[in-house]
């Protein structure tokens, strides 16, 4: 028997475990992280299922019940969170939001994550010219204000929601630019890079299989970054009223729309700017924790 | 979140300032009082907006006055008038009157004005208060006559209204953007500082007549552009506004249960409708079809708007005019009963069974537009939500390109029914019916001086725009006015604050 254990552990330790234990064991031996995924995942849900989850049609208007309290304050069963100036079901509308949302979020970051990702990653790695022009065009637009460009660009085309994802998208890629230039710069001195330059590999493997695979981490932590940047960007333009035009369910404009009433019904604001928070929380990280489990320096 | 507590350190900061600015109350007599929205020019002739009233009633004087109780005609410049045939009317000016800047007034000052503002080359921004107006001539230095363009039986309303005389000798060299910025006028109250953005202080004048208006009691009132309803209420609770008004009525309800203020409420002759392109100016929209017009109406639920929405002392309206105004028979117009089914029946024939998208425009009261637009699409109209600032709206509607939109008209409380429907229906650039047989009667009824027959003409105009469904009336609205006890008040029902009424407890 005891020969038995010593052998089981002279194995364990020549083996170890295989990297994608390591892995697993690194995930869940992360908090922030776990929080953030299971946040996110219960609120992609929850967006996704929203017609079967909603109590009632988010748009149904009923002058007759406005302005509710949520049942915490007093409200009853049948509206959860109470009702909005138009009598509207409040959980209904936060229920429908979290698509616009995480709609906006997702695909303004896959659209500046394109962008910027391909400018950086060219710049980083071609070096010269392309990195001149790259760097030039960073300069340009960290030069202009995001909101101040997106109010006045939705203010001339009128506010939509493909209005807003779509500039979103354009304006948010100067962050992936930057941060995909430095890791390629970092990446392609490597030894392998030169060995593949060696073995006769073109260019787009290289980039794809060797410079990618090594700065993803990186970009990893910029589309969260960014994905939560663009879902407040769209609260903001909403609350503005430039943003998704009603009745459109966003969280941001229900927080417009409760500020009028802000001093006496304060949950009207405080209910969609928590789970905003929370949202953009759970982003934060998820990205912060994905970084730290795929870090290269992590990895040993 | 972070909005929410941006807002609220930006109010933080408002209210700071504002505390360490100017404290003032009962025992300064000073009353402070707080406008939402900037004023252009404070020359009244040059905005277009009720605050500009409230200033003009305070500030200048009218050759005649309706007291807003009994609705009676009483001399104010002028002590006595006469029509001297259908297009000439002779006042007896009043004597002994003193302007701010202690010049006289006489005849002079009403024949410079009328001329002045008669003349459309000269801009006053609403061409209706004054365009009737041909020119004016002196009789006398105390008597004077004015001529209008042809007959004008509204004419002492409006000379009882919107038409405030100005001192000749000063607006000759002023000119509208020194009068906007150094009013002088005859009025109870002279301002004494204008700062535009921020505030206008009004001084009782020791010399004012003696007019109908009453004199003034209260010493100054000091009155501040704050925007934000929120941060107005956070200033009554601390103590550095005395009075608001046009409190939204959730707003008022809750502060009128909180016991420490007094909320009075009266209705205004301001009418909510939708317009829409009948005329097909924005290109061969769906408005441009009777039954879809129709649709509109019925689709929208305005008892439930009235109730559950505006409160107070608002009706239901449908009319293209407010009731209390002369000519707006309320008998005369089709009334549309809150019926979806008709109105997607109605869609239906008119070739629209699944709807059909448009964009819809508003300027204020976006909590209602949302409501209306609402009930629109619940009958199958989509629609693209458009908020919009008053003026951009205004243009846009001018260039007839707002296929249908939520507008108000408070035709700036003259109790005549010309001062809105011919107001929009004279195929002016405002006009989205361009109907003839609606601009045939008003035509009628605008320049006989018989009562009846314009009676019977502006109940024609109106059945004829209710009928063809032009305009979807909708609802008067309210005011709501809050102030602390210290401050004794009755509002009139035209939605002008008169500081001459104003005392403190």
């Amino acid at each position: 028997m005891a020969d038995v254990t010593s052998h089981d552990r002279l194995l364990d330790e020549i083996t170890g475990p295989t990297p994608g234990q390591m892995l697993r064991k690194r995930v869940f031996g992360h908090q922030g992280l776990l929080i953030g995924l299971v946040v996110l995942l219960l609120l992609t849900l929850v967006a996704i299922f929203a017609p079967w989850l909603a109590p009632h049609d988010p748009y149904a208007q009923s002058l007759m019940t406005r302005m509710e309290p949520p049942v915490f304050m007093g409200g009853s069963w049948d509206h959860p969170l109470g009702t909005d100036h138009l009598g509207r079901d409040y959980l209904s509308r936060l229920i429908y939001g979290a698509r616009v949302s995480l709609l906006i979020g997702a695909v303004a970051a896959l659209i500046s994550g394109v962008i910027g990702t391909a400018m950086g990653v060219a710049a980083g790695y071609f070096g010269g010219k392309v990195d001149t022009v790259v760097t030039f065009l960073i300069n340009v637009r960290l030069a202009m204000p995001v909101v101040l460009v997106a109010l006045a660009v939705v203010a001339i085309l009128g506010g939509s929601l493909e209005v807003v994802i779509v500039v979103l998208g354009l304006l948010l890629w100067d962050r992936f630019a930057v941060v995909m230039r430095a890791s390629t710069m970092q990446v392609r001195r490597r030894e392998y890079v030169a060995a593949a330059q060696v073995i006769g590999a073109s260019t787009p493997r290289i980039l794809l299989s060797e410079i990618m695979p090594n700065i993803a981490n990186n970009l990893i932590v910029v589309v969260t970054l960014e994905m939560a940047h663009a879902i407040l960007l769209e609260a903001a333009l909403s609350f503005l009223g430039l943003g998704v035009q009603p009745p459109t369910p966003s969280w941001g404009l229900m927080v417009s729309e409760g500020k009028n009433m802000m001093l006496f019904e304060p949950w009207l604001v405080l209910i969609p700017g928590a789970v905003l928070f929370v949202l953009v929380l759970a982003i934060n990280l998820m990205g912060d924790g994905l970084r730290d489990v795929t870090a290269p320096e992590n990895r040993s | 979140m972070k909005l929410t507590v941006l807002k609220m350190s930006v109010a933080g900061i408002a209210l700071a300032a504002a505390t360490g600015a100017a404290w003032a109350d009962k025992a300064n007599d000073t009353l402070r009082l707080a406008f939402t929205k900037e004023l252009e020019n404070v020359d009244s002739y040059f905005n277009s907006s009720r605050e500009g009233v409230v200033l003009q009633r305070a500030v200048w004087d009218g050759l005649i006055y309706r007291d807003p109780v009994t609705n009676e005609y009483k001399g104010n410049l002028a002590t006595a008038w006469e029509w001297i045939d259908d297009t000439t009317i002779e006042f007896k000016l009043r004597e002994g009157v003193k302007f701010h800047d202690g010049s006289d007034f006489t005849a002079d000052d009403v024949v410079f004005t009328v001329n002045y503002v008669a003349d459309e080359a000269n801009g006053v921004k609403t061409q209706r208060n004054v365009n009737w107006m041909k020119s004016a001539e002196k009789v006398d230095d105390y008597t004077v006559r004015i001529m209008l363009k042809e007959k004008f039986p509204a004419a002492i309303e409006f000379l009882s209204g919107p038409v405030s005389i100005y001192p000749s000798d000063y607006y000759a060299e002023a000119g509208p953007e020194g009068m906007g910025l150094k009013p002088v006028g005859t009025g109870p109250y002279k301002v004494v500082d204008v700062t535009p953005g921020q505030h206008f202080v009004l001084e009782k004048y020791e010399g004012y007549h003696d007019s109908p208006k009453g004199q003034p009691t209260i010493g100054k009132v000091d009155i501040r552009t704050i925007p934000d309803v929120n941060t107005q209420i956070a200033e009554l609770f601390s103590g550095t506004l005395d009075m608001i008004w046009q409190v939204p009525s959730d707003q008022s309800e809750k502060l009128e249960q909180m016991g420490q203020f007094t909320v009075a409420n009266e209705s205004t002759m301001r009418v909510g409708y939708l317009a829409m392109d009948a005329a097909g100016r924005s290109g061969e929209g769906p408005f441009t079809d009777v039954r879809v017009r129709q649709a509109v109406n019925h689709a929208i639920n305005r008892e439930e708007l009235v109730e559950a929405l505006l409160k107070g002392k608002s009706q239901v309206i449908s009319t293209p005019c407010f009731p209390s105004q002369f000519g707006c028979d309320v008998d005369a117009a089709v009334s549309y009963d809150y019926d979806p089914e008709k109105a997607k029946a109605l869609l239906a024939e008119a070739g629209y069974p699944d709807g059909f998208t448009t964009d819809f425009y508003a300027y204020r009261d976006r909590e209602y537009a949302e409501a209306i637009s609402s009930y629109l699409n619940a009958v199958g109209i989509q629609t693209n939500f458009k908020m919009l600032q008053y003026s951009a709206l205004r243009e846009l509607n001018m260039k007839g390109e707002t296929p249908i939109s939520f507008q108000t008209w408070g035709s700036y409380s003259v109790n005549d029914a010309s001062a809105m429907v011919s107001q929009f229906f004279k195929h002016g650039s405002l006009d989205d019916a361009r109907d003839d047989e609606t601009l045939g009667y008003l035509d009628i009824a605008d320049s006989s001086t018989d009562p009846e027959v314009r009676k019977e003409n502006y109940a024609k105009a109106i059945e004829r725009i209710t009928e063809e469904a032009y305009w979807a009336p909708m609802f008067s609205y309210n005011t709501n006015y809050v102030y602390t006890n210290e401050v004794a008040y009755t509002p009139t029902a035209d939605e002008v604050l008169r500081f001459t009424t104003m005392t403190w407890n």
